[in-house]
């Protein structure tokens, strides 16, 4: 067995009433990938940022192989290997991709003028060793989501760095990215690089990953295992403390409902061509598309957020026309539950209660225009226990709040509006595996108390045990429409034969 | 060479500054006179200072809302150490601007330390220098400003260039230099652009921003010492009037409110596009008061530009 790159040994972080990590302990070899799984709020987090440098912990050591190390800021951890490609993106848009990787060098220096042909000149190797067809001098606002987190990799590459943490990497890309993530990952490996990987995605972690170590509630669930002795229930169970059954494939009984929303021929001021589409009461119907396909754009538009040019929305059959989110909820009983919960689906700052309650606020409002807690309560409060918010009270601060819980607030809003067609934008982004269980048991059930659901997501596991049919978008056209027959080989290529990735992916990144 | 010119910030409004020279020389040749060029690079000289003063800041996503009076305060201390005691214009001079670095330096360190929002410290800094300045003059102008003075605040070189243009013009390329080449000037858009991420990198956000407010408050100095010698006197109301100047030509250079992009050049030719309309609305006789609402217009306009480039940056971006 190759030797260790890194290791917690007993680690622990007290925040003021919150044992965050305790006495957690994790082995990190060299030419090996390393899983680190937990649900939401088990320390994965923490713990990464005592890898870091970020916090310092509190009891335990660290060690870069064999030597004990002590880091009281990031630029500690980065000088002694450590890189880390984190979940959100941290490159500053409007510098080139070569200055972004050359950041920390940057903050070393003052006025030393800085010699671009220089950087380009640095950054070049790491590129092209990352296969990233991408100039050095390129600005970065200019590039692709995949791409950029690969300029995040290079950055962490050419600092030298030996010990790689990837906080969800895959979070935002589509499958083929993911699978030409892996390929760099795997190269990785070979070099001798340790790696860590976070991930919700267990099907990614079982395909890349050596070993694993398990976080649950801030201990470790498991340590240090081999991932071949490992089935894809038994890292449930070591997450979540129990089994947990995949939500099964929907037989749809929608056959011979009503058409609750229809688009016919629409054009929008995006860029959407032609776009035929229906959900019918007690329906989920999936729209598929790689990121920049215009799924979201075209949920914006059906809201009366974005400009319908030419076409028809049908809603029961009547024709409308939804100038405004407003609109569309008052009026059509529309709701959108947006991919960004942080900057549109919630209002952070605010409690559990004023943010389930915003779309209320109309409609709970007495006589006089009064609005009461008592009623926003009363109409929000059978919603949030339904969904099992887990929080403190509900004047508690969003916020505060994890990714799981805040998500089944921005769904609770909605379904205490009372909306009949549900469009969920990627639902279960970064949410750990029991909540997501939840938010699809909750989708099934809406839909069989007749809302109509349109489900867009990138997750193509969750697509198929949840949607009835499934669209399939690319370049802000509707491509195919496939029924879900619940398996998942065929659908996925039947699905993928629509978007014809690997040419597109060739055209753009000529392109750019 | 095309291309490069299409897709730099400066283009646009170079065209328009331009063709707004050329279009109002064609309605009224006098534009053209050196007397009127002459007024015009004096006040693009000053305004172009104010300008940069506050352009320093929006490239760290904040605001100063103390330009005005920082610079005033530098003003009077300038002109009253040469009255009252009898200081060489020099010796004033560099007290003032250090008075301007300090002023700056005192409301980084203020936001830096405490992380309290850059509009409410500077709001305060701002009473506080305006405060200070009323207390020195009490309210009345110094009018004993030494002839040399005078004379570098009114002559000029060559032809119609004033010789205040030429400090001016050495900070603008300063300036140039500092953003695009010096890691301290990348350090503040970088920190305007994603400070988390410069922060992972090494870069201290709050040593950045006392950096930029101390560059701020000098800046904002050079602007009331200039002034001062191009008025002749002290006047205790220096710097009042220039909040939406030091806002407007930024944002018509294209500089984005929320830190990470600003450009030096381009903010130049927003004062100059500014100066040559506040100076067409005079030589066409219409009433000068105008000016405050062709500017609001003209904001309007540049910010609603910004944000459909934005926006397509964006969908560029994704496809």
């Amino acid at each position: 067995m190759s030797k260790i790159a890194f290791e917690t040994r007993s680690v622990s972080k007290f925040f003021p009433g919150v044992k965050a990590l305790q006495g957690v302990s994790m082995q990190m070899r060299g030419g090996s990938i390393h899983a680190l799984l937990g649900e939401n709020g088990a320390g994965k987090s923490t713990l990464i940022k005592l890898i870091t440098g970020v916090y310092r912990p509190d009891e335990g050591q660290l060690f870069a192989g064999a030597e004990p190390v002590n880091f009281t800021r990031p630029h500690d951890a980065i000088a002694a290997g450590v890189g880390v490609v984190h979940q959100e993106r941290n490159l500053i848009p409007r510098f080139s991709v070569a200055e972004n990787m050359a950041l920390s060098q940057l903050a070393d220096r003052t006025i030393a003028p800085i010699d671009y042909a220089a950087l380009n000149e640095q950054a070049e190797p790491w590129l092209d060793m990352l296969g990233l067809d991408v100039e050095p001098a390129t600005q970065v606002s200019r590039l692709s989501v995949a791409q950029m987190q690969m300029v995040e990799i290079a950055k962490a590459l050419s600092q030298q760095t030996r010990v790689l943490l990837l906080d969800e990497p895959t979070a935002s890309l589509t499958p083929m990215e993911s699978k030409a993530l892996f390929d760099v990952l795997h190269r990785l490996r070979d070099d001798g690089v340790s790696m860590l990987f976070v991930s919700h995605k267990l099907e990614e972690v079982k395909e890349i990953c050596d070993t694993v170590s398990v976080l649950r509630d801030g201990v470790n669930a498991g340590e240090n295992i081999a991932m071949d002795n490992l089935e894809r229930q038994d890292l449930i169970r070591l997450m979540i403390g129990r089994e947990q059954n995949d939500a099964k494939p929907r037989h749809g009984r929608s056959g011979e409902q009503s058409v609750a929303l229809e688009l016919k021929d629409v054009s929008t001021s995006l860029g959407h061509k032609g776009i035929n589409l229906e959900v019918k009461r007690h329906e989920i119907v999936g729209l598929y598309g790689l990121v920049g396909a215009g799924r979201t754009e075209l949920a914006k538009a059906i809201m009366g957020a974005a400009a319908i040019t030419e076409g028809e929305v049908l809603r029961d059959g009547q024709t409308v026309e939804i100038d405004n989110p407003t609109d569309a909820l008052h009026g059509h009983r529309i709701g959108y539950v947006s991919e960004n919960r942080k900057d549109e689906g919630l209002i952070l700052e605010h409690s559990v209660l004023e943010n389930a309650g915003i779309t209320i606020w109309r409609k709970s409002a007495n006589r006089l225009g009064w609005l009461t807690g008592a009623s926003v309560k009363k109409r929000t409060v059978p919603f949030l226990e339904k969904l099992a918010v887990k929080t403190p009270s509900l004047n508690q601060t969003v916020g505060n709040l994890s990714g799981g819980n805040q998500q089944k607030i921005a769904m609770a809003k909605w379904l205490a509006a009372g909306v009949k067609v549900l469009i969920v934008d990627e639902p279960t982004v970064g949410i750990d595996v029991k909540s997501k269980a939840y938010l699809h048991e909750l989708l099934h059930e809406l839909a069989n108390d007749g809302t109509a659901v349109l489900l867009i997501t990138s997750d193509l596991p969750e697509m198929i045990s949840l949607a009835d049919r499934i669209l399939v978008m690319d370049e802000f056209v509707i491509k195919g429409d496939v029924k879900n027959t619940g398996d998942y080989k065929t659908m996925s290529q039947s699905v993928m034969e629509h978007i014809h990735h690997t040419e597109d992916e060739l055209r753009r990144a000529k392109a750019s | 060479m095309a291309r490069l010119i299409s897709q730099s910030d400066w283009a646009t409004p170079m065209i328009v500054a331009v063709s707004l020279g050329v279009l109002i020389s064609l309605f009224n040749p006098a534009f053209l006179s050196t007397f009127n060029i002459q007024v015009l690079l004096e006040a693009v000289s000053i305004n172009v200072l104010i300008a940069l003063s506050q352009m320093v800041i929006i490239a760290i996503g904040q605001m100063n809302l103390s330009v005005g009076a920082l610079g005033g305060l530098a003003a009077v201390i300038f002109a009253g150490l040469m009255e009252v005691f009898g200081l060489p214009p020099i010796v004033a001079g560099a007290l003032a601007l250090g008075v301007g670095l300090a002023g700056g330096f005192l409301n980084g360190l203020l936001i830096g330390l405490t992380g309290i929002s850059a509009f409410v410290i500077t709001l305060a800094t701002l009473s506080i220098f305006k405060g200070l300045n009323l207390a020195i003059t009490q309210a009345q102008p110094f009018y004993e400003i030494p002839d040399a003075v005078k004379h570098f605040g009114n002559a000029t070189l060559f032809g119609p260039f004033p010789i205040i243009f030429v400090p001016a013009a050495l900070i603008v390329v300063l300036l140039v230099v500092f953003f695009n080449r010096l890691p301290v000037g990348r350090w503040l858009l970088a920190v305007g652009g994603n400070a988390h991420s410069a922060e992972l990198s090494g870069i201290s956000t709050a040593k950045t921003v006392v950096i930029a407010h101390a560059i701020s408050g000098f800046l904002a100095a050079c602007a009331g010492v200039l002034l001062v010698a191009r008025l002749q006197l002290g006047q205790p109301t220096i710097g009042d009037d220039w909040l939406i100047m030091s806002f407007a030509a930024p944002i018509i250079g294209g500089a984005i409110l929320a830190g990470g992009h600003v450009s030096t050049v381009a903010t130049v030719f927003g004062v100059l596009i500014v100066a040559q309309i506040t100076q067409a609305l005079v030589l066409f006789h219409i009433d000068p008061f105008f000016v405050q609402v062709v500017l609001g217009l003209m904001i309007l306009a540049a910010v609603s530009v910004n944000q459909w480039r934005e926006l397509r940056m964006q969908r560029a971006g994704q496809e």
